[in-house]
C-alpha cells in the first residue's frame, strides 16, 4: 500500500470514527448516559444498509437513511425497558444489547437474504460502492472521503446545535442526577430517549459508511473492543465537547493504525502487536484519567453577556 | 390550593408521615416548623411526587395527585426546592436558570432546527427575567461561574432563584434561607412577599428560624412525629404548649437520635 493510499484510508477511518465518538460524547458526555453497547449503532447501522442497498437494489442514500432509522429506533426502543435501570446496571444493559445484536447477525443469516449473499459467520461481501464507476481505482477513495467527510460535518454541525441548545441545557442537566429536572418539570426518561435515537441514528451512519468503504461485513468487526476503542476517544479528547470528540478520534486512530509499522523494526508477531494495541490504547486512558481527567479539550462553559 | 388528607408515609420502622391532614389557602404564606425528622422534608417529597405515599390522599388546585411522575407534578405548577442543594456542577449560574422556564420551544429537537429565530427570542425573553432574579438574589457577579463552585449559601440562594424562573404555583421551599446571610434574608423575605402579591403564588415554606417565620408567614403548621400538632398564626403558634412541650423534650433528645440516621 502507497503512502498516499494509507494516509487516505487512515483519514476515512478517522472520520467514520470520528461520527462514532461524537455520537457516544452525545450519550455519555452531555447526557450521562454510559452506553457500553455503541458498537451496536455501528453493526445496525452497516448491516440494515447492506441489506437496503444490496439485496433490495435500492441506492446508497436510502441504505444511509435505512441504516440511520434502523439503528435509531434501536436506540429509543432498548431505553424503554432500561430506562429505570442505574446508571451501572445500564451499562451493563447496553453492553448485552449489543451482544445480542451481534449475535443476531452470526446465526441469522436469512436477515441478509441467505443464499446468494451468504451471511451468518461468513459475512456478506460485494456490497456496493456508490458512484464507484465513475472513478478509477486510485480516485475512488478520495471520493469516498469526501463523502465521509460531508458526513461528519454534518453530524458535527446538527450536534453542536442541539449541544448549544435548551435541550442541551436539559441533557446537562440530566447528567447530575434526576432530581433536579424534574422538578422543573422535565420529562427526563423522554429526553433520554431522544437521545439514544439521535445518537443511535449517528452510529448508525458510521455503520453505512464503514459498510460500503470495505464492501465486506462480517459480525466479527463489531466486537465490544470497538466499543471499547469509542470510548477511548471520547475520555482521551475530552467529554462533553464536540471537537473533543473528533480530535480524540484523530488520535487514537493514528495509535491503532501506527502500531502496524512497529512490526518492521520490533522482533514482535503480528499476533501478539494486535494485542499490544489494545493494552496500549487501555494505558492511554488510564493516562488521560489519571492526568487530564477532562481530556485534551476542555468541556466549554456556555456564556451569556447582556445586551 | 393544597389538600393534604390522611396521608401516611412509613420507610421501614419510621413512620415519617403519620395520618398527616391540613390544607393551604390560596395566594397564602404557610410556614412548616416541627423538630429535626418530624417529616417536613418527607413531606415535600410526597407532595411533588418523589416519594409514593402509603395511603391517604392529596389535592392541589381540587385535582387529585396521585401515582405520576414528578416532572407532571411540577408542570400542574408545584415549585420545589430541596433541602440539600440540586445544582449541577458543570453549568453556569446563569444556565441553570435558563434551565428553569417551562414548555420552551428549544426544548424539541426538531424546533432546534425550524425555529432558530423563535428560539433566539425565546431565550433573550429568560435573559432577562433572569438577570432580575440574580439581581434579586444577588449572584449577578457570579452569572458566569459554574454553580459548583458556589458557597452551600449561595447554592440555596441560586435554587430559590431557578424555582422562581419556573413560575409556580404552589412553592414548597425546604429551607431556603439555610446558610444565607440575614441581611439578605431580610431582602429576600421582601422579595417573596412581593411575589406573592403580584403573581398570586402559594408558599409553603420549611423554615427553623422562628424570626423569619412571624415575618412572613399567615399561617404556620407544626409537625411532630408525622403529625400536625398545632396550627395558627405565627403568635399563636409561639404561645402555644403543645408546641413549646415538642421543641422543649424533643431537641436534646431526637437531635441526638437523628444526627446519623437523618434523611434528606
Ligand atoms: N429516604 C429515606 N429513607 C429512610 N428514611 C427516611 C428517608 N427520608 C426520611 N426518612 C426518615 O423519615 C423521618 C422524617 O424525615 P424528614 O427528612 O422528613 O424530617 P424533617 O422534618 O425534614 O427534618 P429536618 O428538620 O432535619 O430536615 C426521619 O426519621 C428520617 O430518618
Ligand atoms: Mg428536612
Amino acid at each position: 500500500m502507497g503512502l498516499v493510499n494509507f494516509l487516505v484510508y487512515l483519514a476515512i477511518m478517522m472520520g467514520i470514527y470520528a461520527i462514532l465518538s461524537l455520537s457516544l460524547n452525545l450519550q455519555y458526555g452531555f447526557t450521562g448516559l454510559a452506553n457500553f453497547g455503541q458498537v451496536a449503532f455501528f453493526c445496525l447501522g452497516a448491516y440494515a444498509s447492506t441489506i437496503v442497498v444490496l439485496v433490495f437494489k435500492m441506492p446508497f442514500i436510502l441504505g444511509l437513511l435505512g441504516g440511520m432509522v434502523v439503528a435509531g429506533l434501536f436506540g429509543y426502543v432498548i431505553s424503554i425497558p432500561t430506562a429505570n435501570l442505574k446508571e451501572d446496571y445500564w451499562a451493563i444493559a447496553t453492553l448485552a444489547a449489543a451482544e445480542i445484536v451481534r449475535i443476531f447477525f452470526l446465526n441469522e443469516d436469512w436477515v441478509v437474504g441467505g443464499g446468494p449473499y451468504q451471511g451468518g459467520s461468513f459475512g456478506i461481501g460485494g456490497i456496493p460502492q456508490p458512484l464507484r464507476s465513475l472513478f478509477s481505482a486510485y480516485t475512488y477513495p478520495f471520493f469516498y472521503l469526501a463523502i465521509v467527510l460531508v458526513c461528519l460535518l454534518a453530524t458535527y454541525l446538527i450536534i453542536s446545535a442541539l449541544t448549544r441548545s435548551p435541550f442541551g441545557r436539559v441533557i446537562k442537566s440530566i447528567r447530575a442526577g434526576d432530581n433536579l429536572p424534574q422538578a422543573l418539570g422535565k420529562d427526563v426518561k423522554g429526553f433520554r430517549m431522544r437521545v439514544m435515537a439521535i445518537g443511535g441514528s449517528f452510529g448508525g451512519l458510521a455503520g453505512c459508511l464503514w459498510a460500503h468503504y470495505h464492501g465486506f461485513i462480517s459480525p466479527n468487526q463489531f466486537l465490544p473492543l470497538e466499543t471499547f476503542i469509542i470510548w477511548a476517544m471520547v475520555i482521551v479528547g475530552g467529554k462533553a465537547n464536540n471537537r473533543g470528540a473528533i480530535l480524540g478520534a484523530v488520535i487514537i486512530m493514528v495509535f491503532y493504525n501506527s502500531t502496524r509499522f512497529l512490526k518492521d523494526y520490533l522482533p514482535i508477531e503480528e499476533v501478539t502487536l494486535a494485542s499490544l494495541r489494545m493494552v496500549a490504547i487501555g494505558l492511554l486512558i488510564v493516562v488521560a484519567m489519571l492526568f487530564m481527567k477532562e481530556g485534551l479539550i476542555k468541556e466549554k462553559k456556555t456564556l451569556y453577556y447582556s445586551e | 390550593m393544597l389538600n393534604v388528607e390522611s396521608v401516611y408515609k412509613s420507610f421501614g420502622g419510621i413512620l415519617a408521615l403519620n395520618g398527616l391532614t391540613f390544607s393551604v389557602e390560596s395566594n397564602s404564606i404557610t410556614g412548616l416548623i416541627g423538630p429535626n425528622g418530624s417529616g417536613k422534608s418527607t413531606l415535600f417529597n410526597v407532595i411533588s411526587g418523589f416519594y409514593g405515599k402509603d395511603s391517604g390522599e392529596i389535592y392541589v388546585r381540587g385535582e387529585k395527585i396521585e401515582g405520576i411522575e414528578p416532572y407532571r407534578i411540577a408542570m400542574l405548577g408545584v415549585g420545589r426546592t430541596f433541602q440539600i442543594s440540586e445544582v449541577p456542577e458543570k453549568m453556569t449560574v446563569l444556565e441553570n436558570l435558563l434551565l428553569a422556564p417551562k414548555r420552551q420551544i428549544g426544548e424539541g429537537i426538531l424546533n432546534v432546527f425550524l425555529h432558530p429565530l423563535k428560539i433566539r427570542r425565546e431565550n433573550e425573553q429568560s435573559l432577562k427575567s433572569a438577570y432580575e432574579i440574580l439581581e434579586l438574589v444577588q449572584l449577578y457577579d457570579l452569572r458566569n461561574e459554574y454553580a459548583g463552585n458556589l458557597s452551600g449559601g449561595q447554592k440555596k440562594l441560586l435554587s430559590l432563584g431557578r424555582i422562581l424562573m419556573s413560575d409556580p404555583i404552589l412553592l414548597l421551599l425546604d429551607e431556603p434561607t439555610a446558610g444565607v446571610n440575614p441581611t439578605l434574608v431580610k431582602d429576600l423575605i421582601i422579595a417573596i412577599k412581593n411575589l406573592r402579591a403580584e403573581k398570586g403564588q402559594t408558599i409553603l415554606l420549611v423554615e427553623h428560624n422562628m424570626k423569619v417565620i412571624s415575618e412572613i408567614c399567615d399561617r404556620v403548621i407544626v409537625l411532630n412525629f408525622g403529625k400536625k400538632i398545632a396550627e395558627g398564626t405565627p403568635e399563636e403558634i409561639q404561645k402555644n404548649e403543645e408546641v413549646l412541650e415538642a421543641y422543649l423534650s424533643g431537641s436534646s433528645k431526637r437531635e441526638l437520635l437523628h444526627e446519623d440516621s437523618r434523611g434528606q
